[in-house]
């Protein structure tokens, strides 16, 4: 089936097959595993992608889906090797670990600062509440975002 | 010429952030070569059985399957596992736990993989099978493994200090307690995974997601029957570990794929699913604790019994139960005690290697224990730890030396003048309508690296570029701790460089030196005290090269700094790549071997015990206190506020420090609070991060971190390793919170807000 | 492989369905796909009702809240309407699940799915939902306790879709409560919810009291006749805790791994209380 979307600002029109999950597309016939899979059924939040600007879970997300759609995963928002101020609020801020629910904090970041560019720490919880770490007590990726949105706030 | 921050004791920015937060650092889970297989494995339907029949005949021509593997196809041992190696990689004769891989399939797809598993047909002669460690130390028991003369006793042994019998009855207050601890599942968000090949050359490449890259290498030539000096292990950064892949998960399956496909990559991803059946587990436990003491305050005596459930296979469980023995009398003094300790088979999911290996589950009694008592002597229970605690120079209830670097008692004492704890009686007054609160503390301690009787090596590499940077050839395995970055910080430190003229090489047994394994702590402390010194070696011998090049007279006179030398006397700068290009390949590399230093200990106690582990030398200390809220209506406990005081010796990273402690403690509250993993007679009742409740960002709070440095001689920079000590004592502090918000003490952890409601029922009731 | 439709109109949805009867319907998908992978559904033709934008609207006319059944959880967050008119629902989908499967998951499909446990479940049976079914030719109205009959089970039509969910906006002065007990608190399926709309005359006494009951029975449970004792108190500890006893002895729990019958049955007796928490 040929499915066209937009993938990071960039066109693509491939011909897959319409029930493959989103997530494996990206990773497997795309080559950007930089979206992770950690649990395949929704509880995790690492395989987080923004559709239209929106995060979903691209596990739960069908390759027929895509049709029409702009997408945006983890490699979308650094392109040409300068990070985005959330990316290196969260290299700043030591939140990050391990890094494999990396990604996927940073999607619902990236959402939840579209959504309220003023979160408090409870606000910030909330948000990331679908995104599991085992590593970081999620404390500093907490204390990322906020510094992340004081940065962009600033910007403005 | 400039000078700049010492890089050690700075919150240098980890170098792996960038990469790993623009998703481009590849994991053992992101490689998919050209022209791969998929191999899966077809798992036992029992826990306990003979295999009469291995039917793969309706699988073995489908379109899309390549190959269907069974033991037979293993030319090697078919036996993994450390120290006994009890495990196949295929099962052979037996299986002995829901979960134990019998056949394995090569597949294009993932699809027809897994139509290939469910159509192949074993048939099992089904055994008695036992779940319960106490009944498999019966008399009559199913035995696991038939040929042991322990028969399902994997280790046990006792320590005995004084006479405990007679002294308990010389004590003023006595309490006993029996606890139960449950499984705790890893749940590493990067689950088991590599990819595999076999080279025109005959090397079997593993790419994996390991702790011990060195030690698989040795496991798989011994199962495989592959040649050492063929085999190649790689073990990039993972994406958790905590201990859960601290041997072979599915290294041996996907070498045994790779021998057999043909010179095709081949690559295993386990599900979650998968994980939760196959992989190994914190070892559940029974441990029973009486403790007595005079009434001015002193500890006197100790009974401990700890029985450990072992699962199907040995695992780590000797070293498990050594080191739980080793821990049971935490930190105090205490003169007499006996301290008895099983490890036994059953037909349950293996247990292995968990952060903490054996002390969460002695210190969630002894800690309560400490609680317990001092309300019997009317003692404030800080005040009574205090009393009790070693000093450098003490031994320990359990007969362990403290020879080496002991701050405890500064960290009970940063408690004791903290807010949160001084203020607790009027938090807990406050408590609004409906809700119940109380204030917790425990303490206790972490030996780290191997024990007495198992060499703690690491090889540093690190080799001056021929553009004047340096490359550091990492032997131990980063599973987000942080190893990594932090040699880059401690090369920074050595040889005047900022961190960006530095590369890393990720383990490689082709490329970098054995090192030992990514766990007990250990990993800062050998191979950063190996780097140091290596990095070292390599500073000298570049200033003396720039003497020899008449760049000065005396080595002293130049200070390095990032790509140069500086001449001091006569400022002149040396770029570090000219005396590079002075210098043959050979010198531009340093090799430095660091050995561990042993608690050499006279042999008082049983010898297996001791080779499993006991005792340890350099420990890190700690001690939590946990203010808990309860909903009277619901049950439900929340962590409102989470102090944490740590003796891990001098900080090398503060920001590092701090995402080891509040990661470790958070982990602990899942131990604590959440993490009930269900079994039912070998089968898994929770079998995914659905059923299975990790905490989210909403159920833990903001925890306080107070660094108490004590300075570790041994260790590089004064440091000793904190992977560990962090979470040990969220379980014991939150449940003396609770014990003190209800009124009782609960044994039988976590600690659910179902357990809680129910008790707060039947005490509402009496 | 199996194919997947994303029809743009009803008129391709009949089509699409006409020449697939066995095709799943998917709304959000954060349960079909999970039971696909759980092997509790077979691979099938999968049609996806996503871009078909009638279904997506929340509107209000003459009294009544029209919800299309596609309309996500985070659509109603983010709605004033739902907001200010329905605060019973809205308290619901702030705990629903977690951002990402706020932003898939959809009303129509809580509903379909029928768990026990669903969280938009309790609120649309006190706010007594009705619920427009269509097909290829017609339409009818169903009130959700009818709709629903068991775990997973309803009403739905194999030629049906759920179309709008129709709600009376409810009398002034009311209050609507929504608290569930998961395991924690977030990604945590009900344990025991409750959800309660209850009617204030001037005199602060009770007009009108409704309570619905998740994750405590086959299905979301209300009891009228307990609800009848409350005309005319006035809320104290005392009433609601009484209410809760009446109320636990009548729900039907079951154990499972993630709670026992007796814990739940305990939470059941308790949760009116948390409406009186709520207030001090």
């Amino acid at each position: 089936m040929k499915i066209a979307f937009e993938l990071n600002g960039i066109k693509q029109e491939i011909d897959y097959l319409p029930d493959r999950r989103v997530v494996d597309l990206l990773r497997e016939e795309l080559g950007y595993t930089g979206t992770k899979e950690a649990c395949g059924s929704g509880e995790c939040g690492a395989c987080t992608i923004l559709v239209d600007g929106v995060s979903k879970l691209s596990c739960l997300m069908l390759a027929a889906q895509l049709q029409g759609r702009s997408i945006t995963t983890i490699e979308g928002m650094s392109p040409g090797k300068k990070l985005h101020p959330i990316q290196q609020a969260f290299v700043d801020k030591g939140a990050v670990q391990c890094g494999f629910c990396s990604p996927g904090m940073l999607m619902a970041t990236v959402d939840l600062l579209q959504r309220n560019p003023a979160p408090d720490r409870q606000q910030i919880r909330a948000a990331l509440s679908g995104n599991l770490c085992r590593c970081t007590g999620y404390q500093k990726i907490i204390d990322a975002v906020e510094s992340a949105a004081a940065e962009m706030r600033d910007k403005l | 010429m400039t000078t700049y921050a010492s890089p050690i004791g700075s919150s240098l920015k980890r170098v792996d952030g960038p990469g790993k937060i623009s998703g481009l650092e590849k994991y053992a889970a992101d490689y998919y070569p050209d022209n791969f297989l998929w191999a899966g494995a077809k798992r036992s339907d029992h826990p306990h059985a003979l295999i009469k029949e291995i039917d793969i005949s309706p699988v073995r021509n489908l379109p899309g399957i390549f190959a269907v593997l069974t033991h037979e196809d293993i030319k090697g041992a078919n036996r993994v596992g450390v120290p006994e190696m009890d495990q196949p990689v295929l099962a052979d004769r037996k299986v002995r736990y829901k979960g134990d891989p019998v056949a394995l399939v090569l597949a294009e797809n993932k699809t027809v993989l897994q139509e290939a598993i469910d159509k192949i047909v074993i048939k099992y002669e089904p055994l008695p099978a036992v779940f319960d460690p106490e009944a498999a130390l019966a008399e009559n028991a199913p035995l696991l493994h038939e040929n042991r003369n322990d028969k399902n006793l994997l280790l046990g042994g006792r320590v005995v200090r004084g006479n405990s019998i007679a002294a308990m009855s010389e004590c003023d207050a006595v309490a006993e307690a029996d606890f139960q601890l449950p499984w705790q599942e890893h749940a590493y968000l990067e689950t088991e995974a590599g990819v595999a090949r076999v080279d025109e050359e005959g090397i079997l490449a593993i790419i994996a997601s390991t702790q011990t890259p060195w030690r698989d290498r040795n496991e798989l030539a011994y199962a495989l029957g592959w040649p050492l000096d063929k085999i190649r292990v790689i073990a990039p950064y993972l994406g958790g570990g905590f201990g859960g892949k601290d041997g072979i998960t599915v290294q041996g399956l996907l070498g045994l794929a790779a021998l057999h496909s043909g010179g095709r990559p081949v690559k295993m991803w386990n599900s979650r699913e998968e994980s939760f059946l196959s992989s190994t587990k914190r070892h559940p436990g029974r441990v029973h604790y009486e403790l007595g003491c005079k009434k001015d305050g002193t500890l006197y005596a100790m009974n401990c019994r700890i029985v450990l459930d072992t699962g199907a296979y040995a695992s780590l469980g000797g070293p498990v139960l050594a080191l739980a023995m080793e821990h049971a009398a935490g930190v105090y003094r205490i003169p007499h005690a006996l301290i008895e300790g099983f490890s036994v088979y059953t037909n349950n999911p293996v247990g292995g290697a968990f952060r903490g290996f054996g002390a969460p589950q002695v210190l969630a009694g002894l800690e309560q224990m400490m609680d317990i008592l001092a309300d019997k002597i009317a003692w404030d229970p800080l005040a009574f730890r205090l009393k009790n605690a070693v000093m450098r120079g003490d031994e320990t209830g359990a007969g362990v030396w403290m020879s080496n670097s002991t701050a405890i008692i500064p960290c009970l004492e940063k408690l004791q003048e903290h807010p949160l704890w001084t203020s607790r009686q009027a938090w807990v007054s406050q408590a609004p309508p409906f809700k119940l609160r109380g204030v917790g503390i425990a303490a206790g301690l972490q030996g780290t690296g191997y024990g007495p009787m198992v060499a703690d090596i690491a090889n540093a590499k690190i080799e001056l570029l021929p553009d004047g940077r340096f490359r550091i050839y990492s032997g131990v395995a980063d599973m987000g701790q942080g190893n990594n970055p932090t040699n880059v910080q401690i090369a920074a430190e050595v040889l005047g460089q900022t961190a960006d003229c530095f590369e890393l090489i990720q383990p490689d047994t082709l490329q970098t030196l054995p090192s030992g394994s990514s766990a007990a702590s250990r990993t800062t402390y050998s191979y950063g005290n190996a780097l140091k010194a290596a990095a070292l070696q390599l500073k000298e011998r570049i200033l003396t090269r720039a003497c020899n090049m008449g760049m000065g007279l005396y080595a002293e006179d130049f200070l390095l700094s990032s790509g140069r030398l500086n001449h001091l006397p006569s400022g002149r700068e040396i770029p570090l790549g000219l005396v590079a290009a002075s210098m043959r390949p050979e010198e531009r590399v340093s090799i430095y071997s660091y050995t561990a230093p042993v608690n050499r200990y006279p042999d008082k106690i049983n010898p297996d015990i001791r080779a499993a582990g006991f005792p340890h030398r350099v420990f890190a200390f700690a001690c939590h206190l946990a203010r808990v809220q309860i909903d009277e209506l619901t049950g439900e406990v929340e962590i409102s506020d989470y102090l944490a005081a740590t003796d891990a010796g001098k900080v090398l990273n503060p920001q590092l420090y701090e995402q080891q402690v509040q990661g470790g403690a958070v982990q602990g509250m899942g131990y604590a609070l959440w993490e009930d993993f269900k079994l039912d007679r070998g089968e898994l009742m929770t079998r995914n991060l659905a059923t299975y409740i990790l905490p989210t960002s909403m159920d833990v709070p903001d925890i306080l971190s107070i660094a108490v440095e004590s300075v570790e001689e041994s260790g590089p920079f004064g440091m000793k390793g904190i992977g560990e000590i962090v979470i040990n004592l969220a379980l014991p502090a939150i449940a003396n919170g609770i014990a003190r918000a209800v009124g009782q003490h609960i044994f039988k952890s976590p600690l659910t807000a179902e357990q809680l409601l129910l008790i707060l029922e039947k005490r509402a009731a009496e | 492989m199996s194919q997947v439709f994303l029809p743009h109109t009803l008129e391709e949805l009949w089509t699409i369905k006409q020449e697939n009867p066995a095709a799943l319907i998917m709304a959000g998908g954060t349960d079909l796909l999970v039971k696909i992978r759980d092997r509790k559904l077979p691979p099938a033709v999968i049609l996806a009702l996503e871009n078909i934008a009638e279904l997506r609207q929340i509107e209000r006319q003459d009294g009544e809240i029209c919800i299309g059944s596609m309309v996500t959880h985070q659509q109603l967050l983010d709605s004033p309407i739902i907001q200010t008119q329905l605060p019973v629902l809205h308290q619901a989908v702030a705990v629903l699940g977690s951002p990402p499967i706020r932003h898939m998951g959809t009303i129509g499909g809580n509903i379909c799915t029928a768990s026990p446990a669903g969280d938009t479940l309790p609120p649309l049976y006190v706010l007594n939902a009705g619920l427009e079914l269509k097909n290829a030719a017609t339409s009818r109205l169903l009130p959700i306790q009818d709709f629903i009959q068991g775990p997973g089970q309803t009403l739905l039509g194999s030629n049906e879709i759920l179309y709008k969910i129709r709600i009376s906006i409810p009398a002034p002065h009311s209050q609507g409560f929504y608290f569930k007990v998961g395991q924690r608190k977030a990604l945590a399926i009900a344990i025991c919810s409750m959800a309660s709309l209850l009617q204030f005359a001037e005199d602060k006494r009770i007009l009108e009291g409704r309570f619905a009951w998740g994750s405590t029975g086959p299905t979301v449970m209300r009891f009228p006749e307990v609800e009848n004792t409350l005309i005319g108190e006035k809320l104290s500890p005392i009433i609601l805790g009484r209410l809760g006893q009446s109320m636990a002895a009548l729900v039907s729990p079951i154990s499972d791994v993630r709670a026992s019958a007796e814990y739940r049955r305990l939470l059941a007796s308790k949760l009116p209380l948390k409406i009186w928490q709520s207030l001090i």
